[in-house]
């Protein structure tokens, strides 16, 4: 018995490819500017190199934005919430490890917020999407 | 507020995924919307009524 609507597919499809072609170009660009910025002297052009892997990063950002487009009011409702309970646990993560920070710990570097926000995003609504079935 | 999409779509024999279908959204918001979790808006209501057939008060009640 087909348990995913028609429509649902339809959009997923092309969530997926847009996406997927964002991150593979993003993949590329970082490692061109990676690669070809370490033998470039400091300057404007080493610094617009180094910082170009923004542009395919906005394409990932302009895909999950025509994705949430997409989706019907409920489940937009649904991601919103996720989103906002992913945030206030990365803000207690961020407070409280700062103030093991100041006990000692090992310093981290702001590129840890991002991953750790979308993994609690993404394990939030697994959990939520098991609690609604 | 109460609703009878439950009781409309098996008296139509649909299946969950064929009303989402019908109304282009996902099962989730079908499953949320039969078991009160969640009213639907306004323009989502009356697409509802109108795959049923009936006026908007006739699967939307007021009430708890």
């Amino acid at each position: 018995m087909e348990t995913i609507p028609a429509h649902q597919k339809k959009i997923f499809r092309q969530y997926v490819i847009e996406l997927s072609s964002a991150l593979a170009l993003y993949a590329v660009v970082l490692t061109v500017a990676i690669s070809v910025g370490e033998h470039m002297r400091s300057g404007i052009w080493r610094t617009l190199l180094l910082v170009s892997p923004m542009g395919p990063f906005m394409l990932m950002l302009l895909a999950i934005v025509r994705q949430f487009r997409r989706v019907d009011e409920y489940a937009r409702m649904q991601i919103l919430e996720n989103i906002a309970i992913s945030a206030a646990v990365t803000a207690g993560w961020t407070f409280t490890y700062g103030f093991l920070e100041n006990a000692g710990f090992p310093r981290l570097t702001m590129f840890t917020v991002g991953p750790v926000m979308g993994i609690l995003w993404g394990g939030v609504a697994i959990l939520r999407g098991q609690m609604c079935r | 507020m109460k609703n009878i999409v439950r009781d409309l779509r098996v008296e139509r024999g649909w299946s969950q995924v064929e009303l989402a279908d019908r109304l282009e959204v996902s099962r989730q918001t079908i499953i949320a919307i039969e078991t009160g979790r969640y009213d639907p808006s306004l323009p989502l209501a009356f697409a509802i009524a109108r795959v049923f057939g009936k006026p908007i008060e006739g699967v939307f009640l007021n009430g708890k």
